[in-house]
């Protein structure tokens, strides 16, 4: 009986490989292993149920394994484990009822109640676990041969304890970016301007979007952050990421738009009381990461603005940096995440952090080749939190789609930190009464810290594009109130409040009528984006042959068909269905490590007035590479089509002659690709100087006035 | 006993969490646990003087561009690592001194540079001279180790603790003057 095995282990010759090992002091109820064989493992999930179907002492062991096993297996082969179990039944177990001829009806047979056992274990697993069902094909079939092999059996209560078709829909988790559902079309008024907005809602918001991120991140994410930690191919945790950082450099953004130092203040003062109703909401995540924004070097520095900030305000924010603080392991925040019922978010960040020190303190096999399930049980803590969201149905906020909308675009901007720092060197500059200590960079240097945050880049243009659509919509929808498709100046001067920064340097109204048409709206809207984002993170398909069989990136659906399969990013070589490849939300690798580069050498290269010529011609310069590796691409292309040519008719003379229009053409195409990349450098030198002299004297006008008030 | 705040900073998948790992299990052999209080605690004697560490090690926050600015405020002594095999993590931390200052509002930071992984020799990309160039620039001390074969890991933490023992800093009426702002 397998029951033994596991006490017989000890007692086994030495040179028998262990199965087993038992724990002492179980860390959670019920989970007495301390390493086995997966084998040993499944069995013992199976002996974790009683007879009538229920957990024995409450154990938690089942909902361990269930929720680890893919830590070490996968769905698939923890589905087949049960099924080999079911089938050799009849052999491992010994049924000791006398003249039992082991049927399904046949009362008090022992084989048949391990096999109810098998089915109650699954149907814990499917219950309790429907995202892994539903998301898993391979699993899937896997239990519906079970399901086949328990009918043929003609056991039909079984059948029914492991019946699929409840499974819930996880589709929503296949993408990767938060769209609206229908279901949550609440018609609730609000503003869409920042200065009308009230905290609560902006909490509320703010929630739902984190809420809709959050729970996106899977289990695997999870894991192979912990393993690789690196963001690399982990696109939903990746934007989670970006959504966090975002919040807090919109924040800080919105404090440094601001002229004078009380009007900055007064938006500190909104985004505590934001703050607030975060903790009241039990979002710990986006609470972590507004107070990371309101405390951040290049706010605290701010002396005049602080003096203006009333003590009360201060005090709260005294109060949640302490609540958040690393001290003592985090001990505050871990202490009242515990205790908070219900609904909550927990800060990713910390989390992450236990499950990296987790796995690099504990190995995932020990004794030769057992499981380490005690590190799978104390992993399973920390996991078992990350994971409850996707469970959760709704968060107990209703969200009006509208504000949706206008927020996300709010938080796609991305600026380097080191721009945010130096605008708030220009609002209120260093002087020698300030605390702080003579200046330690010269404030013109371009230290570019945000290479240190290589890994997490900015929304693609594609992203930003749907969504400057959907906020536009949502603008004319609420602001355009006799419906001919215009907006005046002053509503569009508000909305334009909530996106610090990108206003300055276009000219709207291009027709200069007084109004606003949709099309002028998303125009600027989407070039300032460009600006913000320097162009480089759009990915480059085209269409592509492919000479074996090739998956979406998007879709993981086969590109189908003989020729001009798909799309394949000329840079970064992701491939896409036509219709998939404006979803793709994944940054394009090559051009990220192009541009880190790029800025690494600038600031190599020293102060700025060198800056201009070494960033154009940098530009250049990876622009020539990315030409050279266009190239590279068409001759494996042609020799490709070579082979295919000569395999098919053989007819030499078509060939020959396509290669020299091919080349005539190529060389065409260098000419004016040439011509076009000196355009644009000279265009880019133009603009920057005038962006710079701009900006210049803006920030010029702007401390003058600092002064004067 | 004096009780000393150690940041350990530095790109994803150099080894900080094996570099903290090592030096905290001595305590903690039989069962780790990372979310309890006192598990990044610990106690060592420095040149006959025995105090407390508490470390905050970042790893798995690297991204967290906000979280980072809170480590950073509340650690007095920072270990900054990079990989002696990858260069790119090298080039991670060259502004880090520079963004520490910032946060912290002071020059004299108690600090280490810490070349990590140095047991895969063969796959080295930062030559240990560059190292002790990049120290020599910061003016704070260089070691190479390796979590793996705990080589010089405590020498870390004995080290910034003599950094911070010798750099009386003014820390106290700087952090007040912070919040006062």
């Amino acid at each position: 009986m397998p029951a033994q095995e596991g006490e017989d282990a000890p007692l086994l010759p030495p040179d028998t490989p262990l199965k087993i090992m038992e724990e002492e002091k179980p860390l959670l109820p019920g989970v007495t292993v301390r390493a086995a064989t997966p084998e040993r493992l499944v069995h013992l999930c199976v002996e974790s149920f009683g007879d009538d179907g229920d957990l024995i002492d409450d154990s938690e062991y089942p909902s361990v394994l269930f929720l680890m096993h893919k830590w070490f297996m996968t769905s698939e082969e923890l589905g087949k484990a049960f099924v080999d179990i079911y089938q050799s039944c009849d052999e491992t177990i010994l049924c000791t009822k006398p003249g039992c001829i082991h049927l399904h009806s046949n009362k008090g047979c022992e084989i048949q109640a391990y096999k109810a056992k098998i089915c109650y274990a699954v149907r814990y697993w499917i219950t309790n676990f429907p995202v892994h069902f539903d998301l898993d094909t391979h699993l899937k079939s896997v239990i519906r041969k079970f399901g086949t092999l328990v009918n043929s059996e003609g056991n039909h209560m079984f059948k029914e304890l492991i019946d699929l078709s409840k499974v819930p829909s996880y589709d929503w988790m296949r993408n990767m970016s938060v769209r609206p559902g229908n279901s949550m079309r609440h018609n609730r008024k609000v503003s869409l301007v920042f200065n009308h907005l009230e905290p609560l809602e902006l909490a509320e918001h703010l929630t739902w979007l984190e809420y809709k991120a959050f729970r996106r991140i899977n289990f695997t994410d999870f894991k192979n952050y912990a393993m690789t930690a690196s963001l690399k191919d982990n696109p939903k945790l990746e934007r989670s990421i970006a959504l966090f950082n975002g919040l807090s450099q919109w924040i800080q953004c919105m404090v440094l738009s601001k002229t004078t130092p009380q009007q900055r203040a007064d938006v500190i003062v909104k985004f505590v009381n934001v703050a607030k109703k975060l903790r009241t909401l039990k979002n710990f995540n986006t609470l972590m990461s507004v107070v990371g924004g309101l405390t951040h070097s290049a706010l605290a520095r701010l002396a005049k603005t602080n003096a203006c900030i009333p003590s009360e305000t201060q005090k709260t924010m005294m109060e949640y940096t302490e609540l958040l603080s690393s001290n003592n392991n985090f001990s505050n925040y871990r202490k009242v995440f515990n205790q908070c019922p219900g609904f909550k978010i927990p800060i990713l960040g910390v989390h992450l952090k236990d499950l990296i020190l987790l796995h690099t303190a504990l190995p995932d096999r020990v004794e030769g080749n057992l499981i380490n399930f005690r590190k799978m049980a104390q992993l399973s803590q920390t996991l078992k939190e990350l994971t409850k969201l996707q469970n959760h149905e709704a968060p107990p906020v209703c969200a009006n789609m509208d504000l949706v909308n206008t927020l996300r675009l709010s938080l796609d901007l991305h600026y380097t930190e080191d721009e945010i720092y130096e605008l708030s060197l220009a609002r209120e500059p260093r002087n020698s009464l300030s605390s702080v200590s003579e200046t330690p960079s010269t404030p013109t240097k371009p230290v570019v810290f945000a290479d240190w945050l290589a890994g997490v880049s900015p929304p693609d243009p594609n992203t930003i594009n749907k969504h400057v659509h959907d906020m536009v919509e949502a603008v004319f929808k609420n602001y355009d109130h006799d419906k001919d498709g215009f907006i005046s100046h002053a509503e569009f001067e508000a909305i334009a409040g909530n996106f610090p920064f990108i206003d300055s340097f276009c000219v709207l109204d291009a027709d200069q009528d007084g109004m606003i048409s949709k099309a002028e709206m998303k125009t600027y809207f989407f070039t300032a984006n460009c600006h913000a984002l320097r162009n480089s993170f759009k990915h480059d398909f085209h269409e592509y042959t492919y000479f074996k069989p090739t998956f979406c990136i998007h879709c993981t659906g086969l590109l189908w068909g003989l020729i001009k399969q798909g799309w394949k990013c000329k840079d970064c070589g992701i491939n896409a269905h036509k219709h998939c490849k404006d979803l793709v939300v994944m940054e394009c690798r090559s051009k990220q490590h192009a541009a880190c580069n790029r800025r690494l050498d600038s600031v190599s290269n020293g102060p700025s007035p060198h800056q201009d010529l070494t960033y154009s011609s940098k530009r250049k310069m990876s622009q020539r590479q990315k030409r050279n590796r266009v190239h590279v691409g068409t001759q494996t292309e042609e020799a490709y089509f070579t082979d295919l040519s000569r395999h098919i008719n053989g007819n030499w003379g078509i060939r020959d002659k396509l290669i020299a229009e091919n080349k005539q053409l190529k060389e065409k195409l260098e000419q004016s690709n040439e011509q076009n990349i000196m355009l644009k450098s000279h265009l880019g030198v133009i603009r920057k100087n005038t962006i710079a002299f701009i900006l210049e004297q803006m920030d010029a006008l702007n401390i003058q006035r600092d002064t004067e008030v | 006993m004096r009780e000393y705040k150690v940041v350990v900073l530095g790109s994803g998948g150099v080894g900080k969490s094996a570099l903290t790992v090592k030096f905290v299990s001595g305590t903690f052999m039989e069962k780790y646990d990372p979310t309890i209080e006192d598990f990044y605690r610990k106690e060592i004697e420095v040149d006959q003087a025995p105090s407390v560490l508490e470390i905050l090690d970042t790893a798995g926050t690297e991204q967290f561009a906000s979280m980072r600015d809170l480590y950073i405020k509340n650690g007095q002594g920072f270990a900054i690592v990079y990989s002696i095999t990858s260069l790119q993590t090298f080039q991670d931390i060259k502004t880090m001194k520079e963004q520490i200052i910032r946060v912290k509002g002071i020059e004299n930071i108690p600090m280490i540079l810490v070349g990590n992984k140095a047991d895969l020799e063969h796959q080295r990309e930062v030559p240990t001279s560059e190292g002790q160039m990049l120290a020599q620039t910061w003016n704070c001390p260089f070691l190479e180790t390796s979590a793996k074969n705990t080589q010089n890991v405590n020498e870390i933490f004995i080290e910034i603790v003599r950094e911070m023992n010798t750099s009386p800093v003014k820390e106290k009426r700087k952090c007040c003057s912070c919040v006062l702002l």
